[in-house]
Formats: structure tokens, sequence, C-alpha cells
């Protein structure tokens, strides 16, 4: 071909749009003709070294040239890179004069400047990644409450995005920093909360927790925190580069800490929704539970004859298991109860409800005494978890004679109050019901005389606490019931209530209070001798 | 320590199937272009990464990527992707990959792709 035909060729290709490639080979393939070589490679520099672009003829060149005569080759510098041909050739030396090397030396630039474009291009597309990985992390925020599933989504983005070899994300859990998830290799499954690297981190002095990322060589940590409250720590590891890594940039710092930022908005969520829901439950289970305890309790009182009745309830906020219960028996007889079950909420309810039920049909059946006790304790026992309990004081009256047998299983002392203003204690005859399947019970008795007033209770009224944490007390009451033992008796109820509210100054009701008080008229049927 | 991109290639006929496993980073990606090229060199003109086994890629990985495209269109041959997880897919869309390479949802759709 005439130097003409080549020149002419080789504008053709350089204006062909993609035509790079084919340029550059028939470039190689004139500057070979010329200098009487076989085969050549056209290298541009780089910062890694040499790089090959282009190459004519069988023998292959390498792809990365740091040294020519390494390969056996021969290198003739042109601007920006340079032609490398084997020992052996025929070559003649570039002239000066030859439009060769010159063509060459722009190919080279063009090169450089595609390639100096198509970095700005990526780079430009990369931004777009980094918007979409944060508006993505954001959707997860708003898509689950799954901390686990967060943690594996930002740490995932925050790794790729920052270009890091290694990452971990921790939560901190019942004082530990748990490992939640790890990208690129292993980490501690876990480190102390007063890790001594946690307090240079505040000192942006990451090589403190280098023992993070075991094996990395350059660290990056954040706290993940809300209102300065740490909650966990995002870190990665070893800042990737095209052949090999090192330490992360300045503003990577400001990257990781978005990351950690969106974390702490969605592990903060994560803790409301789960809060939110336990108090919902709660909430739930305490109407259920107040729901069970008032279908129990006596809606009113039942007739007796020669006596004054008067039950009275009011529940805590937190539900508890306060008890009382009127019943008439097939005697004529009138069974009192009062009782406190162990614990709270919808358990608590449950065993009120089985003692109820219990009480109910055994009663006419079997007297007050230490067998229907015991037979209680057994049922009571065999019914509840082991750690549930109930205080039972249960009465029976003998309305025509005012006779009171009573058996206290561990509830508080009962008080009866003489018309003359003197008092006995009903007390304990036995353990609460449930503690032990074999308990024992003893039985006592009295008479109420006309006038006599007893008064039942919780212990939610004499243990009211004031500001002072002081207990009102049995005595307190004692004495109310003593200079009101005439009152009407939802008037004497009212009175308590008041002390009490009154001695506790705004205290919140930290127990459900329960008041029964049985009186006998003056007037009412009397037995021989009263 | 540090874990490393997990590949093998099952050979099939006119075309190869790399299945990753792991991150693609620096090393990732230099291990997929060695076996690339290699293949290459052995006549293959039809590669398809699956990557049901990556969920995470980084930028150097994937300029080692558009490498590989653009050394599979020096020799008119045909590179494919598939079973990509949405945010890789999404990324391979913005970074420009999927005008110069196919992705595919799985390897049956792939297969078509790349043979053709």
């Amino acid at each position: 071909m005439t130097a003409t035909g080549i020149w002419n060729e080789l504008l053709g290709l350089a204006g062909r749009d993609g035509g790079e490639r084919p340029y550059l080979e028939r470039l190689l393939d004139a500057w070979c003709a010329r200098y009487g070589v076989g085969g050549a490679g056209l290298y541009v520099d780089t910062e890694r070294g040499a790089e090959r672009i282009a190459a004519v003829g069988g023998a292959p060149f390498p792809a990365l040239l740091a040294e020519a005569s390494e390969h056996d080759l021969i290198e003739v510098r042109v601007p920006g890179g340079l032609v490398a041909y084997r020992r052996g050739g025929a070559s003649a030396g570039m002239q000066t004069a030859d439009p060769l090397p010159v063509l060459l030396a722009c190919a080279l630039r063009n090169h450089r400047l595609r390639r100096q474009i198509d970095q700005q291009r990526f780079q430009a597309n990369y931004r777009g990644v980094e918007l979409e990985a944060l508006y993505e992390v954001g959707l997860a925020i708003a898509s689950t409450l799954d901390p686990q599933e967060l943690a594996e989504v930002i740490l995932s983005r925050a790794v790729s995005l920052l270009d890091a070899r290694r990452g971990a994300l921790y939560l901190l859990e019942g004082g530990r920093y748990r490992l939640k998830h790890t990208v690129g290799g292993d980490a501690p499954p876990e480190f102390a909360a007063d890790h001594p690297g946690i307090e240079r981190l505040r000192r942006e002095e990451d090589e403190g927790l280098c023992d993070l990322l075991p094996g990395a060589a350059h660290l990056l940590c954040v706290p993940i925190s809300i209102e300065d409250s740490p909650r966990g720590m995002l870190a990665v590891g070893d800042k990737e580069r095209r052949g090999g890594f090192g330490p992360f940039a300045a503003n990577d710092r400001r990257t990781l800490g978005l990351f950690a930022n969106q974390a702490a908005i969605a592990l903060e969520n994560v803790r409301l929704h789960i809060e939110a829901l336990a108090k919902e439950r709660l909430e739930r289970e305490m109407q259920l539970a107040g729901e069970i305890q008032s279908r129990i309790l006596p809606k009113g009182v039942p007739a007796t004859p020669g006596f004054d009745l008067m039950g009275w309830n009011r529940p805590a906020q937190q539900v508890g298991g306060d008890y009382y219960d009127f019943l008439p028996m097939e005697n004529g007889n009138l069974g009192v109860t009062v009782g406190d079950v162990s614990g709270k909420g919808i358990p608590a309810a449950l065993l009120v409800s089985t003692l109820h039920s219990a009480v109910r049909l055994m009663l006419d059946r079997v007297e007050v005494g230490p067998i229907l006790l015991q037979r209680l304790n057994q049922h009571i026992h065999a019914s509840s978890a082991p750690n549930k309990f109930i205080t039972l004081l249960l009465a029976q009256l003998d309305l025509e004679t005012g006779d009171l047998r009573y058996v206290n299983a561990g509830h508080n002392p009962g008080l009866l109050i003489r018309a003359d203003g003197s008092s006995t204690t009903l007390e304990p005859g036995g353990l609460p019901l449930g503690l032990l399947a074999g308990g024992a019970y003893r039985c006592e008795s009295l008479h109420m005389g006309p006038g006599d007033l007893l008064c039942l209770y919780s212990d939610g009224i004499t243990e009211a606490a004031s500001p002072s944490e002081e207990e009102f007390g049995l005595d307190r009451l004692c004495a109310l019931l003593t200079q009101y033992r005439g009152a009407h008796l939802q008037e004497l109820v009212q009175l308590i209530d008041v002390e009490v509210r009154e001695f506790s100054a705004g205290q919140p009701q930290g127990d459900d209070q329960t008041l029964v008080l049985l009186r006998r008229a003056i007037a009412g049927p009397l037995r021989s001798g009263d | 320590m540090t874990e490393t991109l997990r590949l093998t290639v099952d050979k099939r006929d006119g075309y190869a199937v790399l299945y990753t496993e792991g991150y693609i980073n620096n090393q990732g990606g230099e291990e997929i272009a060695r076996v690339a090229y290699d293949l290459i060199g052995e006549g293959y003109r039809g590669l398809l990464l699956n990557l049901a086994g990556t969920k995470i890629v980084n930028s150097i990985g994937i300029s080692i990527l558009i490498e590989v495209i653009e050394k599979m269109l020096e020799v008119n041959g045909k590179l494919g992707f598939c079973n990509l997880t949405p945010t890789i897919e999404k990324t391979f869309h913005i970074m420009g990959l999927a005008q110069y390479a196919g992705i595919y949802k799985d390897e049956a759709e792939a297969s078509t792709g790349i043979k053709a």
C-alpha cells in the first residue's frame, strides 16, 4: 500500500465512531512495516505503569509493563506512552521527521482523554448509585421493623458505597455490643460497652477499636446513637483501590455517619414500635382482667336480717387480685370471704375466678373449718403456678345467733370492733392457699353481739403509703372503725377511703383496696343471753 | 479474617456460566476477570455471570466488570448477568452495564440470550 493510502486509511479509522482499537492496530501495523518489526504493543502511561492498549503481531505482549527489558522487549518512548517490540527485529530507529511517532502520541493522548471521560462518567453514575443507596436505606427503614434485616441493609450499603473490604454492625443489648451483621470476614460476636476504644472514638481515633475487624489495616468506626445515648457501632475496614487498599478518605467518616444516623432512626422506630405493642397488649390484658374481676365481685348484698352488710372494692391501675364475696348458705348462714391473689393482670384474675368457683361449690357441702380450707388449698395448689398463692379469710355467720366461725389462711387479720369500743383481731390460722399442698388450718370462732362491727379488708388499705413511705397501718384503721363504729356502713366506707387517700397525699394507688363491713344491728335478732 | 469471593465455572455448549458467592470487590472482580479472560482465551464467546450468591458489589468490582464487558465486545462475544438482587440490578442499570450486557431473570432466560 502506498503511503498516501495508509494515511487515508488511518484518517478514515480515526474519524469512525468507536474505531479506536482498529485505528491503533493499523497505526502499529504501519509502524512495524516502517521499521521492519514483526510485532509491537502500544502502551499508555498510567499510575500502575504502562498499560497495553493495542498490540499487533503474533507474539503476546504483557498487559502491564513495568520494565520492558524484563520481558525481553525493547521500548521506544513517545509522549504519553511507549511502543514495545521484541528483540531481533530490524528496527532502523524512529526518525524525528517521521509522522508516525506524532500520530502515536496523538493516539495515546486521545486514549487518555477518552479514559478520563469514561472515569468521570463512571463517577457521575456512581453518585447516582450513592443517592439511590441512601434512598433505599430510607425505604428499608419505613418498610421493615426487623432489626436484623435493617442491620444487613445498612451495613451492606455502607460497605459497598465506601468501597470497604470489611464491615461489621453492632447493637448495644444488655450492656454489651452484640454483632448483628458482618461483611467480608469475621468479627468478634460481642464486646463490652466500656471498651476503652469507644472513648477514643469520640476523638475520631478509630485504631482504639481495631480488634472489631481482625486483620484490617485501616479502620473507620462511627457510633450509632440517639441524642448522645449509644445504641450501636458501625465499623468498616480497608478502603479498596484498584489492585489494593488503603486508608479511608476524610469525607468517608461523614458518609458512614449518615448511615449510622439512618440506623439510629430505624432502630429507634423499631424500639418505639415494640414498646407500643407491649403497652397495647398490657392495656388489653388489664382491661380483660378488670372485666373478669368485676364479673366475680358481688353486685349487691344479700338479705341479712339483723345485720348490716357492705362490700367495697377499688382496683389499682394495674388490676390486682383482690376478691370478696357474700355466700348465702342452704342452712341460712352467711358465708363471707375476703382474699388477695399474688400477682397482677390476667393470671391473678383467672386464679381469683378459680377460687371464686371453688368456694361457691364447696361451701354448701362443707362448713367453714379446717377440712374446707384444706380442700380449697389442694385445689388452688393444683390449679396455680408454683409462685402463686391466695390469702383468704373465710367466715361463716349464723345470722340467728351471731356466732361466727372463721379460718384465716394467711390473710390480714380481720378486726372485730365491739359495741363498747374494745376490739379483737381475727389472726391467721394457716398458710395462704396454694403454697403447700399439705397445709393445715385452724378454725376459730367468736360471737357478734348487737352493735359489734366486723371489718375484713385487703392490704391495699393498711399498706397504702404516704409520700414518706409510711404505711396507713392497722392501728389507724382500727381507730377509725372504733370512732365511727355506729356510722352508716356506706358512710364508714367513704370515711375510710377519704382518710386513706389523704394519708397517701396523691401517691398512686399501688394495690387493690377492699373493705367488707358487717355489723350486727342493735335491734336485731338476739340469742338468749344477749 | 477476610473472606474472598468463591467462583465456580460450568462450561456448557457454546457458553460458560460463572457462579459467584460473596462480595464482588477488587479481589472478587479480579478473580472474575481472570477466569473470564481464560474462558475467552479458550474460545468461549458467551459468558453468563450468575450472581445468586452475591449481595454486594462495590465500585471497584463494577469497574472490573465493565472491563470484562469491553473485552467480550472486542471479541464479538456476549456477556450476561442473572439472578441479581434488586439493588445490584438497579446499580448495573445506573452504571450503564445493562447497555452492553444482558440482564436476565434466571439461567433459563439467559441461556437463550447468551447463545443467540
